[in-house]
């Protein structure tokens, strides 16, 4: 299984979580869904339903978390028969990043809740600072940034 | 409030240079219940310890040699002493100079309430 990235940033602190935690997918993407690294996935339409999914998994529990204690909950864990969905929100210097990891029993919620604080300092420290003047995020933009980033992540770009 | 493990925590901090005691969830590692001094990090010991004990299981099955009774990892400065049950498991962190005899027979002793 190979690691495959969008931003060159992102390989070093993901491939040394998934070493670490020991994790058989991890995907590593923007709150909206636009993936910036990825290992475990061999088809890119699997890595876009993950992050859509996980985007609009965020996005629901970090409402109900606003609406229970007045803030977003950070992370969410579900636990299957066989294997584990783990969510993270990770602060980057730009802004917030979604962390999706999926593990079984090779793992445990106890490594990757370890594993994902030295991820998140390793992201602090290597991610770029916000583009201030950056264009804003456009709907027609938005998918052409998705289809750019997957071609890009299995060598189709 | 305490939990009905905090006895066993409590009574295996007590043993002289022990730094913490913990009751961790052998298929999560997560803490259960803990008995911690300053500066011990509990969550990292109890999620790697656990690992390490499900692998020293698989392990000795492996092998042939039936159930593990009690992992004692031997540091430079320091040990992690181990034992459990199919549910939980009793993490002890400690100093070199512990008297393992002792804290072996209390942690296999302790060990036997867990589910």
């Amino acid at each position: 299984m190979r690691f495959s990235v969008v931003a060159s940033w992102v390989e070093t602190p993901l491939k040394q979580f998934v070493d670490d935690a020991r994790v058989e997918i991890a995907v590593l993407m923007h709150p909206n869904g636009q993936v910036l690294g990825q290992y475990g996935f061999a088809r890119s339409v699997d890595v876009m339903t993950a992050c859509a999914l996980a985007s609009a998994i965020h996005a629901s529990s970090s409402e109900l978390g606003r609406q229970l204690e007045g803030q977003p909950f950070s992370t969410l864990h579900y636990m299957g028969r066989d294997r584990q969905i783990f969510l993270g929100s990770i602060a980057a210097p730009s802004g917030a990043l979604l962390l999706l990891a999926v593990f079984d029993r090779e793992s445990s919620l106890g490594l990757v809740q370890l594993f994902l604080e030295e991820f998140r300092a390793r992201v602090a420290v290597s991610a770029p600072p916000p583009v201030l003047d950056g264009p804003p995020v456009m709907q027609e933009n938005f998918e052409r940034d998705l289809n750019r980033n997957l071609a890009q992540l299995f060598g189709r770009a | 409030m305490s939990s009905v493990f905090s006895t066993l925590t409590e009574s295996l901090i007590r043993h002289r240079g022990v730094l913490g005691a913990m009751v961790v969830g052998l298929d999560d590692g997560l803490i259960v219940e803990s008995t911690l001094q300053i500066g011990v990090n509990g969550n990292a010991f109890a999620a790697l310890t656990a690992s390490l004990y499900r692998k020293a299981r698989r392990s000795a099955a492996a092998a042939g040699f039936g159930a593990t009774g009690f992992l004692e990892l031997t540091a430079e400065q320091g040990r992690v002493c181990t034992a459990g049950g199919q549910e939980l498991v009793l993490v002890v962190v400690c100093e070199s100079r512990v008297n393992v005899g002792m804290l072996r027979v209390e942690l296999l002793r302790a060990a036997e309430q867990l589910p």
